[in-house]
């Protein structure tokens, strides 16, 4: 088959547009990376001010990864620490599977002591204006402090346990309340390994992924 | 369809051209294209705008590199040659919000590479940048562009206003307003999208109506003026 003048026009100008748009693509890529970066870092340091106690180290390069049992990813633990230098608390994500609308990502504070310090939802797509309430209603959120494994009947009050749910939203805080258990459940697992030997001195190696 | 007439004067046109895009030929009032962010992201005033201004930025881009490149493009391949440009700016719309405006980034989430696919988009691209001058495809877009922004901005701010009681944030019925929350959900943005085209057919058929009735009053002018001349002749 030969391929005529007009055929070669069509290749060259798809060829052209998909070379160009490439590059432009490519560039916007290089001069967008490190803001992007220091966006996200921006965003995940204001998620940790508000669930980490006072702390005098940048909890974002204090930090641990760790592979869980079944998870693809390993799990990033951020480390807050005192003047003395001593840990005062860890955060970590965690991720309810079964929010009312998909999953609902959260991002949780625990003492050494495995108590909470503070929780913060930092990614959902429940109802506005019901389930919603996990990221709006403070004292609720505020009723997770101090609560460890020990001390609280982990499961909404509907069934049985601690912890209200919402007028016309069940589903959400139960939800939230099974991950946060199950976060705490895995802390005490992996606590001795997490806490024994201090990082910190290997830190300097790998302190910013 | 507009298209260039060189013998019409300039400003005139290029008037015509952004009322037809705003208001004519509304790509959501008049064309209902673009229905996917429509009703996806407009459960406030400012997501719309947001939404608006991204879809905005891209139509311009888009439309002006098509206009320019419009000699250049065999008619073969001139679909796929457009989609590649679009979904190029797109994509570096997409990278420019989440560098600097991270938050509305992750709000408006999936719905901004979705642009690529509004039909809007491409539909200007083939029926008017591809034949048209880049100016008056750059007017083409800005109209098209705030048309579309306006009617967003509109739905949002129905639906936060009977939702949550709020404007672009701003507390308008006080604490006491049980939100109506049915408004926030899906259905919300259907129903008051269908509020709002009624009240756009009502203004058309009015706007239509004043002018048969000045185009009447002209034409019985012009008949009685005939018909007195007639009588005195």
């Amino acid at each position: 088959m030969k391929i005529d003048r007009e055929q070669w026009r069509m290749v060259i100008a798809l060829f052209v547009v998909g070379v160009v748009c490439t590059l432009l693509l490519a560039t916007t890529n290089i001069f967008t990376r490190a803001p992007i970066a220091e966006a996200e870092r921006q965003a995940l340091m204001s998620a940790l001010m508000q669930v980490l106690p006072e702390h005098q180290n940048d909890p974002i390069g204090d930090t641990r990864e760790i592979m869980l049992n079944g998870d693809k990813k390993p799990t990033s633990f951020y480390f807050s620490r005192n003047k003395n230098n001593t840990i005062n608390a860890i955060a970590w994500q965690v991720t309810a599977p079964d929010g009312y609308n998909g999953s609902i990502h959260i991002l949780m504070a625990v003492h050494p002591d495995g108590s909470i310090n503070a929780i913060r939802v930092t990614g959902h797509k429940e109802t506005p204006g019901l389930g919603d309430g996990i990221t709006k209603n403070q004292p609720w959120l505020d009723s997770f402090g101090d609560k460890s494994l020990g001390n609280t009947h982990w499961a909404v009050k509907k069934d049985g346990g601690d912890f209200d749910q919402f007028t016309g939203a069940t589903i959400t805080p139960r939800a939230v309340v099974k991950a946060v258990k199950k976060g705490l459940e895995m802390f005490a697992e992996i606590k001795s390994k997490l806490l024994e030997k201090d990082h910190q001195q290997k830190e300097a190696q790998h302190a910013m992924p | 369809m507009q298209c260039h007439n060189p013998n019409e004067e300039p400003i005139n046109q290029k008037a015509e051209i952004f009322a037809n895009g705003f208001w004519h030929n509304n790509a959501i009032f008049a064309q209902l294209l673009g229905m996917c962010p429509l009703l996806g992201v407009t459960t406030s005033a400012e997501n719309g705008f947001w939404m608006g201004a991204a879809t905005l930025l891209a139509l311009i881009c888009s439309n002006l590199t098509v206009s320019l490149i419009r000699g250049a493009i065999p008619a073969n391949v001139r679909i796929p040659a457009y989609i590649t440009i679009i979904a190029a700016f797109v994509s570096i719309i997409e990278m420019a919000m989440n560098a600097w405006m991270h938050d509305m980034y992750l709000v408006l989430g999936l719905f901004i590479p979705l642009i690529v696919v509004n039909c809007a988009i491409l539909g200007r691209a083939e029926a008017f940048a591809s034949k048209n001058t880049p100016i008056n495809s750059l007017v083409d877009a800005l109209a098209m562009g705030s048309g579309f922004t306006f009617a967003l901005v509109l739905l949002g701010g129905i639906r936060e206003l009977l939702g949550q009681g709020e404007v672009f944030g701003f507390d308008v019925f006080g604490p006491s307003y049980p939100d109506v929350l049915m408004f926030i959900l899906p259905p919300g943005a259907f129903i008051a999208l269908g509020f709002i085209l009624a009240g756009v057919n009502i203004i058309n058929r009015k706007m239509q109506a004043r002018k048969d009735k000045k185009a009447a009053a002209l034409l019985n002018m012009q008949t009685a003026a005939t018909q007195t001349a007639e009588v005195q002749s």
